[in-house]
């Protein structure tokens, strides 16, 4: 390093930080930990923001779609003769099954009159042939796995009562519009309306999507314009069964990605912070031990301003070492997760590059980080008055911070222990630091843990207590509740059967506008095989008439409903009046439940089409047997089943995906963790530094090896076991902080908020192996060190 | 008519707070030295030598009294102007050295130069490779304090404190961690500095040292004694 066109000042910043190679080190690294944490969940966010918003206003999706009868082009073309109208477009979607690894599931297919030129909604084809010929079928990609098919195989379809038939899987498309299929448990799929018709499905087009050619209108804007091209519709003579409008521009989880990503933010934040402390402490130490060339700095002609400047740069240049570390780390596990978000939300990170001002961002934290972190320090020890400087004894000199007498007064703890605990004690500033960093680390560790138990919990509730039923059949023809009921009962192992009625509805509004269709589910009154959690109000009764219970996300979706007001529904095309007597808990999507008489007097039909069972044996091993078992019953007595559903699957499905997300929170709290964990070797290192003087004092008169290596370990445990107990009640708000964040993303939970025996002894384990091996570098060192030397360290 | 003394002390007294209570260590001391003057200080441990030199340095404060170098009230400079002018009016040789360990031989004499920007930096190394000349270590110059011996590490301290041409030199115990032949040479470097019309103020417990003395200085329990 020879530096010669370098100030003198400059040379002595770059050799300081080269002569103490493994404090650099540690600086750099914890830099580079909290700014890769925190950077990586940046670079996810904005990768995701930005394939979320390119790729899925890239699909052109429809401001409004609404239902109507067959769609001809002179409907169409009226469509698209409106000012406020952009593109118009046609399409049917048909609901039937799909016979898939042995059982049938319910299948979506959307069909138009030339699949290779769609204009809303467009789809990319990820393998095989688009569009798929007459006869052939393109499966949507979200749902190839949740089908079981590949590309080339035969899946078996069947519509209605029509006959199943087997067609090719020519083509795998990507429609970034979708919600993706194995969460909804859908299997999406593209056909031509010829292939609707050999499967006996009406081909004709009765969806009616358009866009508004101002993009940049409000939900509000873009419903009006809908009623208006409804207008126009039913002045054909059509009759529109619902309209449905979007919020404009807004993938249908993009509120879950935010949240997602803005509670994981937090938690980078923090891990950054906590690397902050870290620097705080070692930059300290840094200036502690640099106290007396400072002062002779200040002899020489320096001023406090220019001395400030030599610090402050060279903490900017850790930072700058440390982003040149970190930024390509951040990126590189951003765009994995980012992917594995994409994914599950059925999008395509393929392609699409990191956002510069991300990158801009870390590199500005990552210099302006350390720079914050040292000023306090540097300012501090720049200001020390030169006489007091030049009069510094070194680092071992300025223990009178801490006041350790208590130490002494407490009984049953040997010298070397008490010496161990009074040095744990000498630095307080310090030792708070780190403690707080260990403990913060311990306490996001045991709030994910807490979160783990409390999804386990959760599912275990949701798919126990709510959802009491463990199969769940759909009927291709509905039947009378009376008669299907009683040939499932009949099913040897049955406990429970109900029958479930259901109709699409849409609230009618006092401008004789609709809000968005939603399902009306009718029940036994007395149903034992569903209970959503009451928020207010009251569950449906016996006598129940035109009352209904709505789902608390109905209530956000159409603000001016009340428990106990009256609401106006369009069932079956006819205005009926119902009366909100309960608003219940039942998940993200917005529905009503009433009971199966009164759904039955609306809709002029009491007949069902999905039908609930309860196994006798609580085993979920069984359930598959039982299954079985009831199809072949129901097909002997020539009922047809469109498809049918193991509730075991879909908790197991839906366990493993929330307990992914809890999992990405255990990673971070290990980075937390490894970060205080630095601390703490940064901490015992300094130590270590501090008292060789000390240290070789005791080797002086008779101190072996051991007893230096046991009392800086000791030192070390003080410290780790002080953060393992401030962790535990730390955890409770985290717990409750890390619960209700979840709940906002994915599934409100019942917060666990007491870390459970196991958890605190993981925990306990966890923190004596990382004071351990934190201590063990600087506990070899304190005995490395000869009795001459340590005796004249100065 | 006598031109004015280069450094000039009036009535000034130094006292420190400590936890065994007030500990004076100037008391009412009043002095002059004349430019061009080699002024020993001695006196036993604790007789106020040091606080002296602090003083001179504006390392420290007075209590109560005047303190003028070079004309300059060095008690009412403020602390920002204070090390600015520290850097230019007054050189300062430690008894340990103190050379910044991480830079060269002539890297710490450039530094004062740097701070004070005294010099054009094109000049600045020229200038210090003639200070370690003049000092006999220029042959030590690209090595690390760590490297020289005692002998040569003050050497290369009275270079530093040279660097911005101060009007005084000030030396604190310059001997003190040098052996008896070293410290001669030291001094015999002190006396010939002098010859070449720098003043030097040095305090040191070596009563050998007062030969070379234009001026002594006795102090006893912080007060001039002769």
């Amino acid at each position: 390093m020879d530096g010669s066109l370098l100030r003198p000042r400059w040379r002595k910043v770059l050799r300081d930080l080269w002569l103490h190679k493994a404090r650099t080190f540690l600086v750099v690294l914890a830099i580079a930990i909290g700014i890769a944490g925190a950077g990586s969940v940046l670079d996810t966010w904005a990768l995701l923001r930005r394939v979320t918003r390119d790729e899925f206003s890239g699909t052109n999706p429809a401001s409004a779609t609404i239902r109507t009868d067959a769609i001809d082009s002179a409907l169409l073309a009226a469509v698209r003769a409106h000012p406020a109208v952009g593109e118009v477009a046609a399409r049917r979607t048909v609901v039937g099954a799909v016979q898939a690894r042995g059982s049938w599931r319910t299948a979506m297919l959307f069909a138009t009159n030339d699949l290779s030129a769609v204009t809303i909604g467009k789809v990319q084809t990820e393998a095989g042939t688009w569009p798929p010929a007459d006869g052939a079928i393109a499966i949507e990609k979200s749902s190839v796995d949740f089908a079981g098919v590949a590309l080339g195989q035969s899946v078996t379809l069947q519509i209605g009562e029509a006959e199943p038939r087997a067609l090719e899987v020519v083509g795998i498309a990507r429609d970034a519009g979708l919600a993706p299929g194995w969460m909804e448990h859908i299997v999406y799929a593209f056909v031509t309306p010829a292939t609707l018709a050999m499967l006996g499905a009406p081909s004709d087009l009765n969806q009616l999507q358009f866009t508004v050619r101002d993009r940049s209108l409000e939900w509000e804007a873009v419903r009006r314009i809908a009623y208006e091209v409804k207008a126009l519709v039913e002045r054909t003579g059509r009759r529109v069964a619902d309209v449905d409008v979007p919020e404009p521009g807004a993938h249908i989880h993009a509120g879950q990605i935010n949240s997602l990503l803005l509670a994981k933010g937090a938690f980078g934040l923090l891990a950054l912070l906590l690397s902050g402390f870290l620097v705080v402490n070692l930059i300290s130490a840094m200036l502690t031990g640099q106290v007396r060339e400072i002062g002779v700095m200040k002899a020489l002609g320096a001023r406090s301003g220019q001395l400030a400047a030599m610090y402050l740069a060279l903490a900017l240049l850790l930072g700058f070492v440390a982003c040149l570390v970190a930024l390509p780390v951040a990126a590189l596990v951003g765009r994995a997760y980012a992917g594995f978000i994409a994914e599950i939300l059925n999008f395509d990170t393929t392609g699409f590059s990191i956002p510069t001002w991300a990158f801009a961002l870390q590199v500005a934290v990552g210099l302006l980080l350390p720079v914050a972190a040292a000023s306090i320090p540097v300012i501090r020890g720049c200001r020390i008055p030169v006489s007091e400087a030049l009069r510094d004894f070194g680092i071992a000199g300025q223990d009178h911070e801490s006041d350790t007498g208590w130490l002494s007064r407490l009984g049953g703890v040997t010298r070397p222990l008490l010496l161990s605990l009074r040095n744990a004690f000498r630095k307080r500033q310090r030792m708070a630091l780190t403690l707080i960093t260990l403990a913060m680390g311990g306490a996001v560790y045991l709030g994910s843990l807490n979160l783990r138990t409390s999804i386990q919990r959760s599912v275990s509730y949701l798919f126990g207590d709510i959802l009491r039923y463990d199969i769940s059949i759909r009927l291709t023809r509905p039947m009378a509740p009376d008669s299907i009921e009683r040939a499932i009962q009949g099913v040897a192992g049955v406990g429970a059967v109900e029958g479930w009625s259901s109709t699409r509805t849409a609230v009618s509004h006092a401008d004789s506008t609709l809000g968005n269709a939603f399902p009306l589910v009718g029940q036994p009154a007395g149903s034992k095989l569903v209970a959503f959690p009451l928020v207010e109000g009251r569950w449906l009764t016996e006598g129940s008439r035109r009352d209904i219970v709505v789902s608390d996300r109905m209530l956000k979706e159409e603000p001016q409903l009340r428990l106990g007001s009256a609401v106006t529904l369009i069932v079956s095309g006819r205005p009926t009046i119902w009366t909100i007597v309960g608003v219940a808990r039942t998940g993200v999507q917005p529905g009503a439940y009433t009971t199966r008489a009164a759904l039955a007097e609306a809709l002029g039909n009491g007949s069902v089409a999905l039908v609930t069972v309860r196994a006798a044996d609580r085993d979920p091993s069984s359930h598959g047997a039982l299954s079985r078992r009831i199809r072949g019953e129901l097909e002997a007595k020539g009922v047809e089943i469109a498809s049918s559903q193991l509730m075991e699957e879909s908790r197991s499905v839906l366990e493993d995906h929330l307990l992914t997300v809890a999992q990405t929170l255990t990673v971070m709290s290990q980075l937390m963790i490894l970060v205080g964990g630095l601390g703490l070797a940064s901490t015992m290192s300094l130590a270590v530094l501090e008292r060789t003087r000390e240290i070789g004092v005791m080797r002086a008169i008779g101190a072996r090896h051991g007893a230096i290596h046991t009392m800086v370990q000791a030192e070390g445990l003080v410290i780790a076991l002080a953060s393992w107990l401030v962790a535990l009640p730390l955890s409770v708000p985290m717990s409750v902080l890390v619960g209700k964040a979840f709940g906002r993303v994915m599934l409100p939970v019942p917060t666990h908020i007491v870390p459970g025996g196991g958890g605190v002894l993981q925990w306990l384990l966890v923190v004596v192996g990382v004071s351990v091996v934190a201590s063990a570098w600087p506990a070899i060192r304190a005995t490395r060190v000869p009795v001459a030397r340590a005796l004249s360290y100065e | 008519m006598n031109p004015s003394p280069l450094i000039s002390l009036s009535h000034v007294s130094k006292s420190f707070s400590g936890a065994g209570g007030v500990f004076t260590a100037l008391a009412d001391v009043s002095l002059t030295i004349d430019r061009g003057q080699f002024a020993v200080v001695v006196g036993q441990s604790g007789s106020g030598k040091s606080t002296l030199l602090g003083l001179l340095a504006g390392i420290d404060r007075p209590s109560e009294g005047e303190v003028l170098v070079g004309g300059t009230a060095v008690h009412q400079l403020p602390e920002r102007a204070m090390s600015a002018w520290r850097g230019r009016a007054v050189g300062i040789v430690f008894q340990f050295f103190q050379l910044l360990p991480t830079l060269t031989a002539v890297e710490n004499v450039m530094l004062p130069m740097d701070f004070c920007d005294a010099w054009p930096a094109a000049e600045r190394r020229p200038r210090a490779m003639a200070l370690l000349e003049r000092l006999g270590v220029a042959d030590q110059a690209v090595k690390l304090p760590s490297t020289l011996s005692g002998g040569q590490q003050q050497r290369v301290a009275i270079a530093r404190a040279l660097a911005n041409q101060p009007a005084v030199l000030l030396a604190d115990e310059p001997t003190g961690n040098l052996d008896s032949r070293t410290s001669e040479s030291i001094f015999e470097l002190f006396a010939k500095l002098v010859e070449e019309g720098q003043t030097v103020v040095m305090v040191t417990h070596e009563r050998g040292a007062m030969r070379y003395a234009s001026q002594s200085i006795t102090l006893a329990d912080g007060r001039v004694v002769a």
